[in-house]
C-alpha cells in the first residue's frame, strides 16, 4: 500500500480537502480499484490506536489552544477554546475510550467536529493523515476491537497492516447524554 | 429574510399572530377593567368603544387569512357587544360570558400557526352568546351581523413606517434574529476591542512619544464609540414590561374563578424596559409565581373576612428600574408562608441537618430547593405541580436572582432583580489557581485584601468580620477547582445575593471590565457556580461567577448537596 506519511499541518477544513486532493493527484491516496466508492477520512491517534472520522465532519484541525478549565464540568470536558470568537467544548476523548488524560504534546491537535448541530473539539494526540479509503477495505469490527466500544466503533478499516478504528462520533462523543438537563422534580 | 420564505403562508400566519395575539390579549385586559367599572355602575363608554374596535380587526385579520373559527367567534363577541350597547343595563351581567369569549379567543389566535384550529370551544361559545341574547331579548330583534365596513389591508414584509408632516415617529420592522445577529458582530467587536487595548498596553513599556500618543488616544475614542453602539444596540431591544404584564388580568381572572377566590390585580411599572431575550423568557416564571399566589398564596373569602381582611384579595406586579438591573415583584395578601412547614420539608428532604437553626431569611430561601415548594394539591392551571426551584432556575440563566420575604397572615413577596441586558456584564476580573474569573459587578459588595488571621475557622467553615457583621468564607480554588483550601490567599471578594454575604478569597484582582456574555455549551453540563463564559482581551477565555450560586452555597452543611 502506498500510504502517504506527511503529517498534517493544515488548518481550515477547505486546506484539508484541497490537501486530500493534491494527494489524490499524486497518486498517494490509497485506492483498493479505480472506480470503486471511497470514504474520505481524517486519521488521529490515541496512544497507540488509529481513529477514522470522516472528513466531512471534521471542520477544522488546529494545534492545542489556550484551554480554559470549566468548573464541575463533566469529567470528559476538558474545558472550553475560543475558536474566532466562539466558545467550544474540548472534549477528552481518551477517558471516553478509557484511555488517561491526555498530556499535551507538540503533536497534540484539536480536531473540531460538528456532532448534534453544535461545534465541538476533540483533543486527540496526534492527527496522522487524511485517507481516501475504498469501500471494500472497509469492515465490520473483529470481536477483539469491540468489546467494551460496541456503541461507538462502527467499522475498522485494513489500510496495509494498520487497523484503524471508525467510530460514531454522536455516540463517542456522549453529549447527548450529558446534555439532557437533571429531572427537575419527582 | 426569514427561514420559512419558502412557505409564504407560514410566514404570514406567523405575522398574523404577532399581530394578533396581543390584540386578543388587550381584548380580555379591556374586559376585566370594564368588568369592574360596570360593576361600579360606570358605562365606559369610551373603553367599551375599544373593545369593540379590537374584536373588529380580530375578525378582519382572521377571515383575511381563511381562519374562520377566529372570524366566527370574533363575529359573536361583536353581536354580544351590539346587544350589549343598547341595553347597558345587562352590561355587568354579559361580562363574563364575553370574558369566556376572550379566553377562547386568545388561546385559538395563540395556536393559529401551529396547525389547524379546533372550533369545539369557539362553536360552545357562540351558541351560549346565541342563547344570552335571544334569552335577553324580550321581544327585540337580534342585531344584524355587522357589515363589512372597511376592507383590511394585509401588511407584509418588513414594514417601513414614513414620517409624516406631523412628526409621527418611523418604524420599521425587524425580525429579532437580525437583532441578534447584530448583537454577536458588536460583541466580537469589543473583544476585537479590548484585545487592541491590551496590546497597547504592553506596547507601552517600551515605546513613547508622539505617534504613540496618537494611538491611544485614537484607541480611547474608538473605546467611547463602542460604548455608544453599545447603548443604542441595546435600545433596540428594549421592550417594555406592560407586554407581559397585559397577559395576567385575564389569568388571574380565570385562576381566581376556577379556585373560587376573590381577587384584584394591580400593576404598576408597565413602562419600565427590558431586553427582549429577557422579556421572552420571563413570561414562564411569572405565571407560575402568579398563579401560585392566587391558587395557594390567598384564602377563600371567607376566610380572609373572618381573618379581618377584606374579601377581595389584591395581586401586586411591579416593576422598576435601578441603575443596570430591573427589580420585579410578585405579592399577595394572603396567608404567607409558613417558615415551621418549610424546614420540616428541608429537613425531611435531607436538605437540612436536624439539629440547624437557620435564621427566617434562611428557611424561606429553601422554599426554592427542588422538591420543596411542590404542593400535594396539584391543579391544572398552576401547573403539572412546578415548584418554586424552576421558577428560580428559570430567573438564575437570565443572570437574575430572586428571594422571597413573607408575613404569615399577612402575604407574600416575591423579588426578583434581573439585569437590563443579557449581552454585556460589568464585571471584577479576578485571579484563582491561575485561571481568571469574571464577577458580575452588581454582586460584589467589596473586595478587600485579607491576612490568614482575618479568616476564622468555624466548625469546618470559613467566617470574617466584615462590617460589623460574621460572613461565611469560602476559597475560591476550593470551590472552582476543587482543590484543598490553601491558605495564603490574599484577597478577598464579597458577593452578595439578597440579604446574603459571603467572602471569596482569590490570588489576585484584576480590575473592572465589561465583557461580552457567552454561553456555555450544554455540553458541560450545568456548572453550579457558573453562569456562563466569556472572551478576554488575550483571547483566553473566563468563566463568569454564577455570584447569586456562590453566595447561596452551603448556607448549612448539609444544603451542600442539594446544590451540586
Amino acid at each position: 500500500m502506498n500510504n502517504v506519511k506527511q503529517e498534517l499541518k493544515l488548518t481550515a477544513r477547505d486546506s484539508l480537502l484541497t490537501f486530500a486532493d493534491d494527494v489524490a493527484q499524486k497518486g498517494g491516496a490509497v485506492r483498493a480499484e479505480e472506480a470503486e466508492p471511497e470514504r474520505h477520512l481524517v486519521i488521529f491517534g490515541l496512544d497507540r490506536e488509529e481513529f477514522g472520522i470522516p472528513i466531512a465532519r471534521a471542520r477544522e484541525i488546529v494545534r492545542v489552544p489556550e484551554i480554559t478549565r470549566v468548573p464541575q464540568a463533566p469529567p470528559h470536558i476538558r474545558g472550553v477554546m475560543n475558536l474566532r470568537g466562539r466558545i467550544l467544548p474540548v472534549v477528552e476523548i481518551r477517558t471516553r475510550f478509557g484511555l488517561e488524560r491526555a498530556e499535551l504534546t507538540p503533536r497534540s491537535r484539536v480536531v473540531v467536529v460538528e456532532a448534534h448541530g453544535r461545534m465541538v473539539g476533540i483533543l486527540v494526540d496526534v492527527v496522522s493523515q487524511v485517507v481516501k479509503i475504498g469501500e471494500s477495505a472497509i469492515v465490520p469490527p473483529p470481536d477483539e476491537v469491540v468489546s467494551q466500544r460496541a456503541d461507538y466503533v462502527s467499522n475498522v478499516a485494513r489500510v496495509g497492516p494498520r487497523l484503524i478504528i471508525l467510530i460514531e462520533l454522536d455516540k463517542a462523543l456522549l453529549l447527548e447524554n450529558v446534555s439532557t438537563p437533571a429531572p427537575l422534580l419527582s | 429574510m426569514n427561514d420559512d420564505a419558502g412557505n409564504p403562508f407560514a410566514e404570514l400566519l406567523e405575522e398574523y399572530v404577532a399581530e394578533c395575539a396581543p390584540l386578543a390579549e388587550a381584548v380580555g385586559d379591556t374586559l376585566v377593567t370594564l368588568e369592574r367599572r360596570w360593576e361600579e355602575g360606570d358605562p365606559a363608554d369610551q373603553l367599551f368603544g375599544t373593545l369593540k374596535g379590537s374584536l373588529h380587526t380580530l375578525k378582519g385579520n382572521s377571515a383575511m387569512m381563511g381562519l374562520t373559527a377566529i372570524q366566527a367567534l370574533a363575529h359573536c363577541m361583536e353581536d354580544v357587544c351590539a346587544f350589549l350597547g343598547e341595553r347597558p343595563d345587562l352590561r355587568p351581567s354579559a361580562s363574563g360570558l364575553l370574558l369566556r369569549g376572550a379566553g377562547v379567543l386568545v388561546e385559538m389566535v395563540g395556536r393559529a400557526a401551529r396547525g389547524p384550529l379546533s372550533a369545539d370551544r369557539s362553536e360552545a361559545f357562540i351558541s351560549e352568546a346565541r342563547e344570552f341574547i335571544q334569552t335577553e331579548s324580550v321581544g327585540a330583534e337580534v342585531s344584524a351581523p355587522y357589515p363589512e365596513r372597511r376592507r383590511f389591508e394585509r401588511r407584509t414584509g418588513s414594514e417601513v413606517g414614513e414620517l409624516g408632516a406631523d412628526g409621527v415617529v418611523s418604524t420599521i420592522r425587524v425580525d429579532a434574529r437580525r437583532l441578534d445577529g447584530l448583537l454577536e458582530t458588536f460583541g466580537e467587536t469589543m473583544i476585537a476591542g479590548l484585545g487592541l487595548r491590551e496590546a497597547v498596553r504592553d506596547l507601552a513599556v517600551h515605546h513613547r512619544g508622539a505617534g504613540f500618543t496618537d494611538l491611544e488616544h485614537a484607541l480611547t475614542s474608538l473605546e467611547k464609540t463602542l460604548k455608544r453602539l453599545e447603548g443604542a444596540l441595546m435600545a433596540t431591544r428594549l421592550v417594555s414590561i406592560a407586554t407581559v404584564f397585559g397577559r395576567f388580568n385575564l389569568l388571574v381572572r380565570e385562576v381566581a374563578n376556577a379556585h373560587e377566590k376573590r381577587v384584584r390585580l394591580v400593576t404598576s411599572g408597565g413602562e419600565t424596559q427590558l431586553d427582549k431575550t429577557v422579556i421572552d423568557r420571563l413570561g414562564e416564571p411569572l405565571v407560575h409565581l402568579v398563579t401560585n399566589a392566587v391558587i395557594h398564596g390567598l384564602e377563600s373569602p371567607e376566610d380572609r373576612e373572618r381573618a379581618g381582611k377584606p374579601a377581595e384579595a389584591t395581586v401586586t406586579l411591579s416593576a422598576t428600574q435601578r441603575s443596570d438591573r430591573v427589580i420585579l415583584t410578585v405579592t399577595d395578601d394572603g396567608r404567607g408562608l409558613d417558615p415551621e412547614r418549610i424546614l420540616h420539608k428541608a429537613r425531611q428532604l435531607g436538605a437540612v441537618a436536624a439539629d440547624a437553626t437557620p435564621s427566617r431569611e434562611e428557611v424561606f430561601a429553601m422554599a426554592f430547593l427542588p422538591g420543596l415548594s411542590t404542593t400535594e394539591r396539584v391543579s391544572a392551571l398552576a401547573g403539572r405541580g412546578v415548584g418554586l426551584d424552576v421558577v428560580a432556575n428559570s430567573i438564575r440563566t437570565l443572570g437574575g436572582s430572586i428571594e422571597v420575604a413573607s408575613e404569615p397572615g399577612k402575604g407574600t413577596k416575591f423579588t426578583m432583580s434581573l439585569p437590563l441586558t443579557l449581552a454585556v456584564l460589568r464585571s471584577l476580573l479576578v485571579a484563582v489557581d491561575g485561571e481568571r474569573y469574571a464577577v458580575p459587578l452588581g454582586d460584589v459588595a467589596e473586595s478587600l485584601r485579607v491576612t490568614n488571621e482575618a479568616i476564622h475557622e468555624v466548625d469546618g467553615h470559613g467566617m470574617m468580620f466584615w462590617r460589623g457583621q460574621v460572613i461565611p468564607v469560602s476559597d475560591a480554588a476550593e470551590v472552582l477547582g476543587g482543590r484543598a483550601a490553601r491558605s495564603s490567599r490574599t484577597y478577598c471578594v464579597v458577593v452578595r445575593s439578597g440579604a446574603k454575604r459571603r467572602g471569596m478569597l482569590v490570588d489576585g484582582l484584576l480590575g473592572h471590565q465589561d465583557v461580552v456574555v457567552k454561553a456555555l455549551d450544554p455540553s458541560l453540563g450545568r456548572p453550579p457556580t457558573i453562569s456562563g463564559a466569556t472572551i478576554l482581551g488575550d483571547g483566553r477565555i473566563a468563566c463568569i461567577l454564577d455570584t447569586a450560586r456562590f453566595a447561596e452555597l452551603r448556607t448549612t452543611e448539609a444544603a451542600t448537596p442539594s446544590l451540586s
